[in-house]
C-alpha cells in the first residue's frame, strides 16, 4: 500500500487488488476536533462522495467507480484515475490545449448544475487529465444535491478562487475558457449563476 | 544609526501609533479602542475617535519610544482595507506628518501588515496565515509575488459572529473573550450548521441557528461551547485544505481572534497532523495597532515602495491580492 497525498480531510493510499489499481480514501480521526463534529463530518461526508460519484457519472462526468465503502471505519475503495492532476498540468500546457482543458471543464461542471449538483470543491488539484486526455473530476465530498443558483454560484466563485491563487499568470484565459464551455453547454440557464458569481466575491468584505 | 518609522493604524475602531526600526525593534506602540455602550462601530464616531485621539496617541509613542520627533526617518499610514472615514482620518495625519516632517509616506495595506509582523515575530519565513479577527477572516498565502487570499468568509467576519452572539446573548463588548471563558463551563454539545465552500466558509446559518437556542432556552455556556467548536472547526478545515494545496510548511495565526485559547489549541493540532511549524502572534502584535503598520512601512520603503501626497487616496476596498510584494521578490 502506497501513500499518494495527505489531503485536508483524509489520506489516499494506492492499493492492488483483483489484478487492479485502486485508490483507498480514508478519513482519519482527527483528535483535535471535537469529537461529535469530527465523526459525524467523517460519516456524512464518506457516504455522500460515495453516492456523489456515482450521481454525477450518471449525469455523464467522468469520476471514479466506487466498489465499496465503510462507514464505520470512514473509508472509500474507488478506481485509480491514471493521470496527472490538472493544477501540475496546466503550466506545460500550449495555450489552444490549455483553453480545450478549461472549456471541457466547465462543460463538466454545467453538466452537474443542469442536473441541479454542485461539487463543492472545484479545484484544479480535483481534476485528473489522463493519457488519452480525458478529463476526470474528483473528490465528491463537499458536493450537493438540490443545487439553488445560490450553491451553482459559489461553485462558479471557487473556480475563480483557484484559479486566481494557483494560476494567477493563467488566470484570465483559464477563467475564460472555462465560463465558455460553461456557456456553451448551458446557454441562458448560465446566466443566473454567473451573475452569482460576481456577487458573492463582493461579500464578508470590510466595507 | 537606524531607520526609525512611525506608523499608523486606523483601518476600524482602534487608531493606534508604533515606532519600529529596521532591525525589527518594537521601541513603542500605543493605541486605544473606542468603545461603544451596545458594541459595533459607526464608521463617523470612530473618524471622530482617531481625529481626536491621535495626536496625543502619536506623541505618547514618541514619548515611550525615547526618541525626538525629527529622529522618524519613514512616516507609514493603513490606507485599507477599512472604514472610508476612518481610513481618511488616519491618512490626514499621515500626510501632514510627511510633509511637516520632510519624510517620505509609505501607503500599507492592514491585512499584509498582520501577516508580516507575524513572520518578523516567528520568523517563519513563507507560511500559510490564518487571519482572524473582528472584520477578516482570511487565509493568504504568498504566491506569484502577492499575498493571495486562498479562502475567506462569504458572509460574516468570524469576530463579527462572535459580537452579534455576544449582543443576542446580552453578554458585552466585544464578545470573544466572554463566549471563550464561558464555553470552558459548556459540556453538551449543539449540533449547529457546518459550512465549508472548498476553501472558503459560512458563519450566517451558524449565527442564526445559534440565535434560535438561545431563544429555546439552550444553556449559555452549552450555546458559546457549541458556537466555538463549530467555527473553529470549519476554520482548522479551511486552513488545511490550503496547507495540503500550497504545500507550504509554516502556519501563522494572527489577529484579534488569534488571542482565543482553543482556536490556538486547534490549529496547533493541524499544524502537527501536516507535520509544519505553527506560531500565534502574541497579543500585542495580534490584533489592529501600529508597529505592524511601521514594519511593513520600513519593507515597503527599503524596496523602494513610497507613495506621493497627492496619490495618496485611501482604499477603503483594497484586496490583500492588489499589492505587488516588492520586498519579497
Amino acid at each position: 500500500m502506497e501513500t499518494l497525498a495527505l489531503g485536508a480531510e483524509s489520506v489516499i493510499f494506492r492499493v492492488s487488488r483483483w489484478g487492479r489499481q485502486l485508490v483507498l480514501k480514508w478519513r482519519q480521526t482527527k483528535p483535535y476536533l471535537l469529537k461529535e463534529i469530527d465523526s459525524q463530518l467523517n460519516k456524512t461526508r464518506t457516504s455522500r462522495e460515495c453516492k456523489m460519484l456515482t450521481v454525477a457519472r450518471s449525469l455523464g462526468v467522468p469520476t471514479p467507480t466506487v466498489y465499496s465503502v465503510d462507514l464505520l471505519n470512514h473509508t472509500i475503495l474507488m478506481d485509480y484515475i491514471e493521470g496527472i492532476q490538472f493544477k501540475q498540468l496546466a503550466n506545460t500546457l500550449s495555450s489552444n490545449r490549455l483553453t480545450e482543458i478549461c472549456h471541457q471543464f466547465g462543460h463538466l461542471i454545467a453538466v452537474l448544475h443542469r442536473g441541479d449538483m454542485v461539487h463543492g470543491d472545484p479545484t484544479t488539484s480535483n481534476l485528473i487529465v489522463d493519457s488519452k486526455s480525458k478529463l476526470w473530476i474528483v473528490d465528491f465530498g463537499l458536493s450537493e444535491m438540490n443545487a439553488t443558483t445560490e450553491m451553482k454560484g459559489v461553485d462558479l466563485h471557487l473556480i475563480r478562487r483557484a484559479l486566481e491563487t494557483t494560476h494567477w499568470d493563467l488566470e484570465e484565459t483559464m477563467l475564460e475558457a472555462t465560463l465558455d464551455g460553461y456557456l456553451d453547454t448551458l446557454g441562458d440557464d448560465a446566466n443566473d449563476a454567473i451573475s452569482r458569481m460576481s456577487e458573492i466575491r463582493e461579500r464578508g468584505r470590510y466595507h | 544609526m537606524p531607520l526609525i518609522c512611525l506608523g499608523l493604524e486606523g483601518t476600524a475602531h482602534s487608531f493606534g501609533a508604533g515606532i519600529v526600526t529596521d532591525s525589527g525593534d518594537v521601541l513603542s506602540n500605543e493605541y486605544d479602542m473606542l468603545k461603544t455602550k451596545e458594541g459595533g462601530i459607526h464608521p463617523r464616531d470612530a473618524s471622530r475617535h482617531h481625529a481626536e485621539l491621535g495626536p496625543s496617541i502619536i506623541n505618547r509613542a514618541i514619548e515611550v519610544a525615547g526618541i525626538d520627533h525629527k529622529d522618524i526617518d519613514i512616516i507609514a499610514f493603513s490606507r485599507g482595507p477599512g472604514l472610508g472615514p476612518c481610513l481618511r482620518a488616519t491618512a490626514t495625519m499621515a500626510r501632514t506628518l510627511s510633509l511637516k516632517l520632510g519624510i517620505p509616506l509609505v501607503d500599507v495595506n492592514h491585512c499584509v501588515a498582520h501577516i508580516e509582523i507575524g513572520c518578523l515575530e516567528s520568523k517563519f519565513q513563507d507560511p500559510v496565515t490564518v487571519y482572524v479577527s473582528g472584520g477578516n477572516t482570511q487565509i493568504i498565502a504568498f504566491s506569484g509575488g502577492r499575498f493571495r487570499t486562498f479562502g475567506e468568509t462569504l458572509d460574516i467576519a468570524i469576530g463579527n459572529m462572535l459580537d452579534v452572539l455576544g449582543r443576542e446573548l446580552g453578554v458585552g463588548f466585544p464578545a470573544g473573550p466572554i463566549v471563550e471563558k464561558m464555553a470552558l463551563e459548556g459540556s453538551n454539545f449543539y449540533t449547529l450548521p457546518y459550512s465549508v465552500k472548498g476553501m472558503d466558509l459560512s458563519y450566517s446559518g451558524m449565527l442564526t441557528a445559534a440565535k434560535k437556542l438561545f431563544s429555546d432556552g439552550v444553556d449559555l455556556s452549552d450555546i458559546c461551547f457549541s458556537v466555538q467548536e463549530t467555527a473553529f472547526g470549519m476554520l482548522a478545515e479551511i486552513a488545511e485544505r490550503a496547507i495540503a494545496h500550497t504545500k507550504k510548511n509554516e502556519l501563522l495565526l494572527t489577529g484579534g481572534v488569534a488571542r482565543n485559547n482553543r482556536l490556538t489549541q486547534i490549529l496547533e493540532g493541524v499544524a502537527k497532523r501536516h507535520d509544519v511549524d505553527f506560531h500565534r502572534v502574541s497579543p500585542q502584535l495580534a490584533g489592529d495597532q501600529g508597529a505592524m503598520i511601521a514594519w511593513n512601512g520600513i519593507l515597503q520603503y527599503n524596496a523602494g515602495n513610497t507613495l506621493e501626497i497627492k496619490a495618496s487616496n485611501v482604499l477603503p476596498k483594497w484586496r490583500t491580492d492588489e499589492q505587488d510584494i516588492l520586498w519579497r521578490v
